[in-house]
């Protein structure tokens, strides 16, 4: 579904990520792991075009997007929840899910997809028309699934969701996933939560300083000594 | 104290200045919500907008067409395309490409452009040096309310002042693209991961700006009869303040800025003595004070109304 070929992304002279190689399996749940600066979330902005590659190929379904901007790549089916959420402050409940649904922007179902964010989320429901920005971090975090989730996305990119949400809601969070997942979407989760991580994700990869350091499923990256070692403390 | 008539003749005299501010003032506002910059030259597209207005309106009139119902509605479009195409380019050429360095190249930039802009009518337009006469295509004529005089020209200005900011208003509101430039405004790369095309909804915003800095041209023109051009120096500086007044980035402080500008120069008139000279020194003196006080304006950032 999501395939990357040898990518290298810079920041300037500093290398971000060194031929970064890895495939992601059409429905299903693929994560990455990684510790602090590992070059995750410069990851998730390559794919999504907001920094260009320096080499390699990124291809989604098949077809090249390395070349194509950012507005091009979300449209082909791609729903992102940005690393810190990124709600738009100043925009309503309402608005923020419109947003989400801005490539179609009126869809004939444009109701039912809100509604369906709404069942998800009955909270999002209670508080429609209050300004994002007036919002608690947890109700943020739904805010910015349900906007994802409003462009019907085929994979849905998530970028350390769970950050700073009380373990409940992390919880909520990742059987949301699960969910989101089982109804078809191919799912991308970026985390540093490894135990949690793996234990819904099919199979995933591990990123430090910039270069894949590990891959397979999720049973294979969990017994790895890496991860036990780094992320798992066993 | 000078009688309560010609305060309020004051007044609304000041408002109907004040729509024409809120105009130009809208502009600096939307530009600076979508690319925190300041775009000086703005005001010197209000004064183009003002020649592009006169010259179709002569260019009209030439073959024959005078009728206003016909002509004005010409004028206003007409003149809307020449600033908003100038002002999409301004962007591009001189807006854009320095939002991300340092805030003084933009001002740089933007400043030479709008002399460029001056000198070109100077030069370009016959006799570009002297004021030129604006036909007076508003209903002449009147009635008094109170001991105030209200003129048919003055309610026909701010009407379409007002129609003007409720367009602007629901395309931000109600429209696609208004949904585009509101989440430009807050989060750019947020905005582009939900599909909105940044260089697109940059375009359009310049375009609405500056088109609404047209319509005030116009309305300039039919208000003082003449036009002149150098009036964009003064546009532009009285835009640029109210928009300051209402807090950069937002709307609806641009409009309420304009208004109170309109109405302070207009009632400082009437107040002080030989006030008329110095209502605009009045004026800016308000401001300036008032900017000392209240650094983000009257709305300021807490308001959640920022575009
Ligand atoms: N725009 C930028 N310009 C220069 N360097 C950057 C930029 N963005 C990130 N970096 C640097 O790139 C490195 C990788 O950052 P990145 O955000 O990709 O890490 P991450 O794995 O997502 O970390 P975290 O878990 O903290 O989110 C960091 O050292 C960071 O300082
Ligand atoms: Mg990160």
């Amino acid at each position: 579904m999501l395939e990357l070929r040898g990518v290298s992304t810079r920041y300037g002279p500093i290398t971000m990520l060194r031929s970064v190689s890895l495939s992601l399996a059409e429905g299903r749940i693929a994560c990455l792991l990684g510790p602090n600066g590992a070059g995750k979330t410069t990851l998730i902005r390559t794919i999504l075009g907001i920094v260009k590659p320096v080499e390699g190929e990124i291809l989604f379904e098949g077809r090249r997007i390395d070349r194509l901007r950012t507005h091009e790549i979300v449209a082909l089916g791609i729903g992102v929840v940005p690393e810190g959420r990124r709600v738009f402050p100043r925009m309503t409940v309402e608005e923020n899910l419109r947003m989400g649904a801005f490539v179609e922007w009126a869809p004939a179902d444009l109701a039912a997809r809100r509604d369906r964010v709404f069942s998800l989320f009955p909270r999002l429901a209670e508080r429609r028309r209050q300004k994002a920005a007036t919002m608690s971090g947890g109700e943020q975090a739904m805010l910015a699934v349900g906007r994802a989730l409003m462009g019907r996305p085929k994979l849905l990119l998530l970028d350390e969701p769970s950050l700073g949400l009380a373990p409940v809601l992390v919880e909520q969070l990742f059987t949301m996933a699960q969910a989101i997942n089982r109804s078809g979407t191919t799912v991308f989760l970026v985390e540093q939560n490894a135990r949690k991580t793996l234990e819904i994700a099919h199979h995933g990869f591990l990123l430090q300083k910039g270069e894949i350091a590990g891959s397979g499923s999720a049973a294979e990256l969990a017994a790895s000594p890496i991860v036990r070692h780094a992320y798992l403390r066993a | 104290m000078p009688p309560l008539e010609l305060l309020l003749q004051q007044a609304l005299n000041g408002v109907m200045l004040g729509v024409m501010y809120a105009l130009i003032a809208v502009g600096f506002t939307l530009f600076f919500g979508v690319l925190d910059v300041i775009h000086f030259s703005h005001g010197d597209i209000f004064m183009l907008g003002a020649f592009a207005g006169l010259s179709t309106l002569l260019g009209l009139a030439a073959v024959g067409l005078r009728a206003p119902v016909a002509a004005l509605p010409l004028a206003f479009v007409a003149a809307i395309l020449v600033t908003g195409l100038v002002g999409v380019l301004a962007e591009r050429v001189c807006v854009k490409p320095l939002a991300r360095s340092s805030p003084l190249m933009t001002l740089l930039a933007t400043l030479s452009l709008g002399l460029v802009i001056r000198e070109s009518v100077l030069i370009f337009y016959p006799r570009g040096a002297d004021p030129k006469p604006f036909p007076q295509l508003l209903p002449q004529g009147g009635f008094e309310v109170g001991g105030v005089a209200i003129r048919y020209e003055n309610l026909a200005i701010l009407g379409i002042g007002l129609a003007a900011m409720v367009t602007v208003d629901l395309i931000i509101r109600r429209t696609r693209m208004g949904a585009a430039i509101r989440a430009v405004a807050q989060d750019p790369e947020a905005a582009q991961m939900m599909g909105v095309n940044l260089d697109r909804t940059v375009d359009a915003t310049f375009f609405l700006g500056s088109g609404l800095a047209a319509v005030a041209g116009i309305l300039s023109g039919l208000y003082y009869s003449e036009i002149h051009f150098i009036m964009g120096i003064t546009g532009g500086v009285i835009g640029f303040s109210a928009a300051a007044i209402g807090g950069l980035g937002n709307v609806y402080g641009a409009i309420v800025g304009g208004l109170l500008f309109g109405v302070l120069q207009t009632t400082s008139a009437a107040l002080i003595p030989r006030g008329s000279e110095f209502r605009d020194v009045v004026a800016f003196a308000v401001v300036m004070l008032f900017l000392i006080v209240r650094p983000r304006g009257i709305l300021g950032e807490q308001s959640v109304e920022r575009v």
